[in-house]
């Protein structure tokens, strides 16, 4: 595993707003896992000078963050050295790992401190960097190089009391090669024209299936033969579909298009009312779990203080 | 909630770190981590000394987890500092014990704040003389090889973004224990004298290396008895090195120490011989005997005569002030003269003689003090 050096961590602006207000908004300092993905790409920076021409090498990673898990606990997947406990990690971390959704990285948040790597961080990133079985390929890059976890983001709040809520955050690499941990500049992706290369390169996270729904000419309706190999494609999208829709033939699609049409959409909008029912359940059934949690949440603190509030015998 | 604002458990470690460390440690700043217990600190920067200066380490508690062991961060110089891993590959034996601190952690144990101090800054130390080892200055490694022996020597090389690199060196002076020197010692820190050496690194066009900055430095509470301001230092001569340069400067302190020692004894017996005429002293510093306090009159005007004894009494004489007992300031404060140092004086009197002529000097000086009371009290 060889210790390439990333040019810049890049998160969307809605990803690092949802990761600050689970921050801000937990009793203590927590910290989490990071997941997204390493692209490389070519900087845009042409030279005039042909016999530079820009070989694999100068390409510049760029670790993307897509979405993250934060702990309750501290010490959740480490020990008080800052030793990474494998096993514990697998369980978060053995989730089916696709093309762009890979562990990469850890973070931590603490209240008033100083915005720099504390000794306990340094080692869980150094411990998590050392684990070659967590490596991840590199999207994008021509050499089959692999890249272990090594990004970490730092949240805090300054020391001095302050009107307007500030939260300070930073981004890191750990280089095994140096074993130092490189401040890393952040890129916060947020819609607009100056980063329509990003959507360019956009890569959907949504398991959701591409449904097999093409339109087909007047002309061959009447043949209306099923090879074996559009059977199988119907039954896959079926079984996608029932995941969402039970009982709605994916056949019926096909006649949202024609004289059948106006019929076939009173079916539809019954289907949706019965998507919006089930939503409406369970949005209600979180509420509930959710208040649950809140409350078993609460005892297990005061459980906890009153652990602090006990005096030392 | 203990007073201090700290949860129970981090109080008394913290407690504990204070009373028992062998130098004066100290918090600087507090806060909370909690959201809801913003009253609550369970994060503070403590200040250590380090090589005659302080180093800034935060604690970070964590009040919502009391069982967790706390996390520390240090200096924003000391990015490369991590405890946890020598140059070695980080599992020395040094390095368990440090480890042992923190995975064998239970917050009921008052000691454990300590424990993990004292054997961070062991490692702090081991880094420190590592970076100077590394620093590329032929002077720097000569001096290194020859007083590293020294007991209890710390370096430190401060970073050159803005200035030059310098190397500093803090080198406890004299073996001789001064607490024991002092009869019924009040101390509860060992009294010690540094000398601190700052050479500047990296001035490789000079022809001839320039001399180190030089400075004493002492204890604070020293100051009782021995002031090494007082101190001439000899003079550095062209190539000198450390290693002739200190046991001359240790053999002079030396001399001066007991020189100090010695004058506690003459303090008293001019404290003693102040008695006959004062009566006895209302207050007496038993010790160092560098404070005596008298009550005297003057016809009916009763006063307090305070006597402050310099440390290089007899050389130099007493400060005297009187303080009225019959004179107050509107808030109740009285009246107080200013500190006289200016009478007659000689080094070479007998005591008793010493203590007769302020006992001349105060029968009149006590009459202008009448009429400065008076005066003052009139207008008020």
């Amino acid at each position: 595993m060889e210790d390439f050096t990333l040019h810049k961590v890049a998160i969307s602006g809605p990803t690092l707003a949802s990761m600050i207000q689970r921050v801000s908004s937990s009793v203590g300092d927590v910290d989490g896992l990071l997941f997204g993905h390493v692209t490389g790409i070519t900087p845009s920076t042409l030279s005039d000078d042909d016999a530079v021409s820009p070989d694999s090498g100068s390409q510049q990673l760029v670790a993307n963050v897509t979405s993250f898990i934060c702990f309750h606990s501290p010490l959740s997947f480490y020990d008080s050295l800052g030793r990474v406990d494998s096993s514990c990690l697998r369980r978060f971390t053995s989730s089916p790992a696709t093309h762009h959704h890979h562990f990469m990285g850890w973070f931590s948040a603490r209240r008033k401190t100083p915005i720099r790597p504390s000794m306990r961080e340094y080692s869980v990133t150094r411990s998590l960097s050392s684990k070659s079985e967590l490596s991840f390929p590199i999207k994008d890059l021509e050499t089959k190089t692999r890249l272990s976890p090594c990004v970490f983001l730092l949240f805090s709040t300054p020391l001095p009391e302050q009107v307007i809520h500030t939260h300070e955050y930073r981004a890191y690499q750990f280089r095994t090669s140096r074993g130092s941990l490189e401040p890393k500049p952040m890129d916060i992706v947020n819609i607009g024209p100056a980063f329509r290369g990003h959507y360019g390169s956009f890569s959907p996270n949504s398991p959701f299936p591409m449904l097999n729904c093409e339109l087909r000419g007047s002309m061959n309706e009447d043949t209306k033969v099923e090879t074996l190999d559009e059977k199988k494609q119907n039954s896959r999208d079926q079984s996608e579909l029932d995941m969402c829709a039970e009982g709605f033939g994916i056949g019926n699609l096909r006649r949202l298009i024609g004289a059948d049409a106006s019929n076939t959409t009173t079916t539809l909008e019954d289907l949706y009312e019965r998507m919006l029912t089930k939503i409406d359940t369970l949005a209600r059934e979180v509420e509930i779990s959710s208040s649950k949690v809140l409350e078993q949440e609460n005892h297990n603190r005061k459980l906890r203080h009153k652990i602090a509030r006990t005096s030392v015998e | 909630m203990s007073s201090d604002g700290f949860p129970p458990f981090i109080s008394a470690q913290l407690h504990y770190l204070i009373n028992h460390y062998p130098d004066f440690i100290k918090v600087e700043q507090a806060w909370s981590g909690s959201r809801y217990y913003s009253g609550s600190f369970d994060r503070f920067t403590l200040l250590i000394p380090y090589c005659l200066d302080y180093i800034k380490w935060d604690v970070i508690y964590n009040a919502e987890f009391p069982l967790a062991p706390p996390d520390v961060i240090f200096g924003p110089d000391d990015e490369d500092f991590h405890p946890f891993y020598t140059v070695e590959g980080g599992d020395g034996a040094d390095s368990r014990a440090l480890k042992n601190s923190l995975s064998d952690w239970n917050y009921k144990d008052p000691t454990k704040l300590l424990a993990l101090v004292e054997d961070l800054r062991d490692k702090y130390r081991s880094h420190q003389r590592k970076l100077v080892g590394e620093v590329d200055d032929d002077r720097v490694k000569f001096e290194i090889s020859t007083i590293l022996s020294r007991e209890g020597i710390e370096m430190h090389l401060t970073p050159g973004a803005e200035k030059p690199e310098e190397v500093k060196f803090a080198v406890p002076l004299m073996d001789t224990s001064i607490n024991k020197l002092v009869h019924a010692c009040p101390w509860r820190h060992e009294q010690k004298i540094y000398l601190q050496v700052v050479y500047p690194v990296g001035r490789k066009y000079a022809s001839s290396p320039s001399a180190p900055r030089l400075k004493l430095m002492s204890t604070a509470e020293l100051k009782a008895l021995f002031s090494i301001e007082d101190v001439k230092l000899p003079t550095w001569l062209d190539g000198m090195c450390m290693a002739e340069y200190l046991p001359h400067l240790e053999e002079l302190l030396h001399k001066q120490v007991l020189e100090a020692v010695s004058l506690i004894h003459i303090r008293r017996r001019f404290i003693e011989a102040l008695a006959p005429l004062f009566g006895r002293p209302l207050e007496a510093d038993p010790i160092f005997c560098r404070k005596a306090t008298f009550l005297a009159a003057s016809g009916a005007f009763t006063f307090l005569v305070h006597f402050i004894l310099p440390t290089q009494f007899p050389k130099h004489q007493p400060s005297l002030m009187l303080q009225s007992t019959q004179h107050f300031n509107s808030t109740g404060i009285p009246f107080k003269s200013q500190f006289q140092s200016e009478y007659p004086w000689s080094p070479r009197w007998e005591v008793p003689q010493m203590a007769d002529r302020i006992f001349d000097f105060l029968v009149d000086e006590s009459l202008n003090f009448k009429r400065y009371c008076n005066e003052s009290h009139l207008q008020h």
